[in-house]
């Protein structure tokens, strides 16, 4: 039951805001005009969308799903997608359960180290659980959105000192050019409560990394920052 | 009984054609034509800014036959902007070329939400050369900075691999090659970029899961009816 609480608590958390009245000033600025004659008019009809990288790529887990999902809008995509989400995490698990010779019921998802971060200081115990279940963590990657601190460091997610303690670990505060976004989801996904669940030891297999860096040679530190095609 | 349903899920998966992160070719009714979104970058440019960069990339060369080299005039960028957490956009920036200028308009309040927009040309921002291999940028009276043209694909990932990955058998178990290969190397992409003063787009309410006060944003593609 306690579960549930936190679950929900967790969920509570990441839509809290929805309380929050929009603002009505507008604070519209008007810059150069585009010339007359420049048509501009007609309607757009959405035919693609995207918030964190990767999210409908890994855990669509059809085509009919891919294309759904791009012409959903933001505030419908948890309602639609979530369980569908859930599924396809778990169903990648099952799929290494049998290709290991195991039973798929024999390996699921464990609740991951952002869990681990949530919980502060206190180890993470029977009393303390890890709250991030398949479901809370498909719950948050539904809603497919990225999230950008203004006035704050731009990290896409960083455990800091890694397990068991995570000291200085930020993140979720946008994403660079060099984020290694890949990596990172691959932790979130695979990686357990110590992100290292399938490090390709022990006869397990890799799946926190795949194992390639930033190859990117030509970002600047000034605008535009994305470097010159090659 | 779940079990079979989720083998049901995952036999669709491995039957389906291959799809790219990061949102490189995602899905089959949009992958590789004019329109497809590459990727989406949003950052603080240097520690302490007062200034937000977005990096909107469309079309990508990673792979050959797909549409490549050029902006399409029937295709609107919108980059959306949630300030108070409800996931409905409360700030909108559209981008759509024009004869070799990217024209900017927003951050605006849009009268209307979802799926179906107009230009809104009474918020015009400003435009910009569409550049070739050389950047050419332009700063706002109001201190926006806008970029349109090729740049080098940022994104890298082992995506041959991931498709093998995502389908293991007792011969193939092992997942990912330490080291991969980054498929994404030497590919480009089709990039608009602005770095906008933060006092433009409104102070946000919403926060992430560690109590930070964030943005929530996406991008869109639109396609002209």
């Amino acid at each position: 039951m306690k579960i549930y609480n936190t679950k929900f608590l967790f969920a509570t958390l990441c839509a809290s805001f929805l309380i929050v009245g929009c603002s009505n000033d507008d604070d519209n600025i008007t810059g150069t005009p585009p010339p007359a004659g420049v048509d501009f008019s007609g309607t757009f009809s959405q035919v693609d969308h995207m918030g964190r990288p990767g999210i409908n790529t890994v855990l669509s887990g059809s085509a009919d799903i891919k294309n759904m999902h791009n012409t959903t809008i933001p505030s419908n995509m948890q309602a639609t997608f979530q369980a569908a989400f859930e599924a396809q995490l778990e169903g990648l698990h099952d799929a290494y359960a049998v290709a290991l010779g195991f039973t798929a019921a024999d390996v699921d998802y464990q609740p991951n180290i952002l869990g681990d971060i949530l919980n502060g200081p206190q180890p993470t115990s029977e009393d303390n659980p890890n709250i991030v279940s398949a479901a809370v963590l498909t719950t948050v990657l539904s809603n497919d959105v990225l999230e950008v601190a203004p006035g704050f460091p731009t990290t896409y997610f960083n455990g800091g000192s890694g397990a068991p303690n995570f000291d200085g670990a930020v993140g979720l505060t946008g994403r660079k050019l060099q984020d290694d976004v890949i990596d990172i989801s691959l932790i979130l996904l695979f990686g357990g409560e110590t992100g290292a669940r399938f490090n390709g030891e022990g006869g397990l297999p890799q799946l926190v990394t795949d194992g390639v860096s930033l190859t990117a040679g030509n970002i600047s530190t000034s605008f535009p920052y994305i470097g010159a095609p090659e | 009984m779940k079990k079979i349903k989720i083998f049901a899920v995952l036999g669709i998966i491995l039957a389906a054609p291959v799809f790219i992160a990061a949102d490189h070719i995602d899905a089959p009714g949009v992958a590789g034509s004019s329109a497809d979104i590459a990727d989406f970058y949003a950052f603080e440019p240097t520690e302490g800014s007062d200034n937000t960069v977005f990096i909107v990339d469309v079309q990508s060369n990673v792979l050959p036959d797909l549409t490549y080299g050029a902006f399409d005039e029937d295709v609107l960028i919108e980059i959306n902007i949630d300030l108070d957490g409800d996931l409905v956009e409360d700030r909108v920036i559209q981008a759509i070329p024009r004869d070799g200028i990217m024209y900017f308009f927003g951050p605006f309040s849009p009268s209307s939400t979802g799926l179906s927009s107009q230009i809104d040309t009474n918020n015009a921002l400003g435009s910009v050369e569409i550049s070739s291999a050389t950047a050419i940028t332009t700063t706002t009276a109001s201190g926006v900075s806008l970029f349109a043209g090729p740049r080098q694909d940022a994104f890298y990932f082992d995506f041959i691999r991931f498709n093998e990955v995502i389908a293991p058998s007792p011969s193939d178990n092992s997942g990912f090659n330490v080291p991969g290969t980054d498929t994404f190397d030497g590919a480009n992409t089709l990039s608009i970029a602005l770095e906008i003063p933060n006092s433009l787009l409104g102070n946000p309410t919403a926060t992430n899961v560690l109590g930070i006060p964030v943005y929530k944003t996406w991008i869109t593609t639109n396609r002209k009816q």
